[in-house]
């Protein structure tokens, strides 16, 4: 996933480098409230380790060998804040003293594996899965290797966004792309691809094979960050499983948040060509010779949508009128939604016997 | 010969992928251990060999390590902002003039970024001169293959991948110049200069100082199981086991050296506070230098305006 110099614009990278700076200050302040003035020697051996870990050649079959990044790893064992730190020295040192990966992109690349990789593989999949097990289940081995697959899936298909849009964005008047030169779809599906099958498996067997190590041979490492988990599922005090509603929000946000996407690639979405996007596209692809006159009545029926066709004031302001029509229809869904919650749980409270 | 003097066959039979022409028996991908144990004799050799070229009496290795970093990254950012091939050219000319002012030898410059380029990243963009990815003007018709498409190289397609190419060479080219040229300890404290806090840099010097400790530590597991180990590594899941349980043994060893660093700190009187090597000197060599980067971005880019969009 390590971007070089050259792929990206001086741009995204400006971007990119100033999101980190927040993520890093945050995370230093909380290290430190945390470990006190041990952080230091701490956080340079998670950088170290980092470091080394990037550097080990992982086995898989057909005789191949794969690296991993092991950020997950690290923010199950350290905390998913000093793994911020960790993995950015890490990198750092990788750029400026060996040449690896780059200097200007370095902010780039903190940002996928440094920040995405460890947070998403942390606060969505190893923390809700591994609640409620104790230090040396199985289970929770798999939640860490499970979080070190998405985590590697989610920074892969961050730097195949990045990737993407550099064509889009940075091209000269004939069309050239200054820097990398595929479009969103081939980098981030290519991205993806890799990341999917190759890269996450050999993150998921990293994580797991260290996990599971450390529950059976060095279980005070895995202390280090979870200070009061049982040890044995015959400690662990049973509640009942309490699914919080809000999980099911996280990828409506990811799309949300995807959204301005589309203003770059504002190509139509795949199987919706209409007579009403595009008239001769849809009788080329039909083989007519003319639209059928109750289809292009019906068609053309309905004109009086407060965003027409994503819109308003007839094309005007198309950004704007994209933005807004996104915005206003995630908010119309959420209120709905909303109100179905409400009228469920109103329904539920008075239909519960008394007493119960 | 008797039965009892003979060799066993395994002992007798040539390890495979042993010869580094590859001739003898079948070809060997190498083993992860190997692999591992010549990416770490790798890193090590890499920093040794930094240390040496910047101890020569070359132009940057005179400059202050703050100037050097600061200037470089004007010119990568500069790098990184010109829009055309021929300007590109130039720029690593320059980086190749750089180089030999700090008696860097050029046939070792030269090879250690063009044997990089070609198989990173001129494979991954090879695609991208055809008209399939990048729409333009057909020059090299290559048939038409593509779902009864015309399909060859476009110009536009070439001359981006011409671009992607030098760029990633001129900027490759720029930190190596700076990293072969400034010993570890004074490219830290120059990161004082874009206003890194103190804290980062202490926990980079102690991260840089643990990895080659750490780095021992792994070649002594990877050297034990090598010593262990007759004919080749075949067995994928033991190789495995094998690699995370050293991953997560290292871990320990890191954190009990943590620890123990972290008492020596203490008993030496260490409250948390961090300084670092603040002595910063602009001489005539450092303003000659700098004026000489402004004054190369500026007409860089410059020209490359002039040149159209």
């Amino acid at each position: 996933v390590h971007i070089p110099d050259g792929y990206l614009s001086p741009e995204t990278c400006g971007v990119l480098g100033a999101a980190m700076v927040p993520a890093w200050s945050a995370a230093g302040r909380r290290v430190r409230k945390t470990v006190k003035h041990r952080h230091v020697p701490l956080l340079a051996i998670g950088a170290a380790y980092a470091f080394l870990v990037m550097m080990l050649n992982v086995p898989i079959p057909d005789g191949t060998t794969a690296h991993a990044v092991g950020a997950v790893l690290i923010a199950v064992i350290l905390g998913p804040w000093a793994a911020v730190i960790a993995v950015s020295i890490a990198l750092a040192i990788q750029a400026l003293f060996f040449g690896d990966g780059g200097v200007l992109s370095f902010g780039a690349n903190a940002f996928n594996m440094a920040f995405v990789m460890p947070m998403v593989g942390y606060y969505l999949v190893y923390r809700p899965l591994s609640q409620r097990l104790s230090l040396t289940s199985p289970r929770r081995a798999f939640a860490a290797a499970l979080g070190g697959y998405v985590g590697i899936v989610a920074a892969a298909a961050c730097c195949g966004i990045e990737l993407g849009l550099q064509p889009a964005l940075f091209h000269r008047a004939d069309g050239t792309p200054l820097y990398a030169p595929y479009h969103l779809a081939p980098a981030l599906s290519a991205m993806l691809l890799a990341h999917l099958t190759l890269a996450g498996g050999v993150e998921f067997a990293l994580t797991f094979g260290v996990i599971a190590y450390l529950q059976r041979a060095n279980l005070p490492m895995l202390r280090i960050n979870h200070g009061a988990v049982p040890e044995t599922d015959d400690d662990l005090t049973r509640s009942p499983v309490r699914l919080k509603w809000w999980y099911a929000l996280t990828p409506i946000v990811a799309m949300a948040l995807a959204s301005p996407l589309g203003l770059i690639y504002n190509t139509g979405a795949f199987g919706e060509d209409n007579v009403k996007t595009n008239r001769n596209r849809f009788l080329q692809k039909n083989h007519l010779a003319a639209v059928p006159r109750g289809l292009d009545h019906y068609a053309n029926f309905w004109h009086h949508a407060l965003f027409n066709g994503y819109d308003f004031a007839h094309d005007k302001h198309p950004v704007l009128g994209y933005l807004l029509s996104a915005f206003v229809g995630a908010m119309v869904i959420s209120v709905v939604l909303l109100a179905v919650f409400g009228v469920i749980r109103l329904a539920r409270r008075t239909l519960r016997p008394v007493g119960a | 010969v008797s039965q009892t003097t003979a060799a066993p066959d395994w002992l007798v039979q040539g390890e495979i992928g042993l010869c580094p022409c590859g001739c003898i028996g079948k070809r060997s991908r190498g083993s992860f251990v190997d692999k591992t144990l010549k990416g770490g004799a790798g890193v090590m050799r890499q920093a040794m060999f930094g240390e040496e070229t910047s101890a020569e009496a070359g132009l940057l290795q005179r400059l202050d390590a703050r100037v050097k970093l600061v200037t470089v990254l004007g010119l990568l950012v500069t790098a990184a902002l010109v829009r055309h091939l021929q300007v590109l050219v130039v720029l690593y000319g320059v980086t190749l003039v750089l180089a030999a002012a700090s008696r860097l030898k050029l046939s070792f410059f030269v090879k250690r970024i063009w044997l990089f380029i070609p198989i990173f990243t001129g494979l991954v963009v090879l695609p991208a001169t055809l008209n399939v990815v990048t729409r333009g003007h057909i020059v090299v018709p290559l048939g038409s293959w593509w779902f009864g498409h015309r399909v060859g190289m476009t110009s536009q397609g070439l001359v981006a991948a011409g671009i992607i190419v030098t760029r990633v060479a001129v900027s490759i080219s720029l930190v190596v110049l700076l990293t072969l040229t400034t010993p570890w300890n004074r490219l830290m404290a120059g990161l004082r200069a874009l206003f890194v806090p103190r804290m980062f840099i202490q926990v980079l010097a102690m991260a840089y100082r643990y990895i080659f400790y750490l780095l021992a530590a792994v070649e002594d597991m990877f050297t034990a199981r090598k010593a262990r180990m007759v004919g080749i590594e075949g067995d994928t899941r033991g190789g495995r086991a094998f690699v995370t349980a050293s991953a997560g043994a290292l871990f320990g060893k890191a954190h009990a050296l943590s620890e123990e660093v972290h008492l020596a700190m203490l008993s030496r009187g260490y409250t948390g506070a961090a300084l670092t090597l603040e002595s910063f000197r602009v001489g005539v060599v450092e303003l000659a230098w700098t004026v000489t980067c402004v004054v190369l971005a500026v007409v860089v880019l410059g020209v490359d305006r002039a040149l159209g969009h």
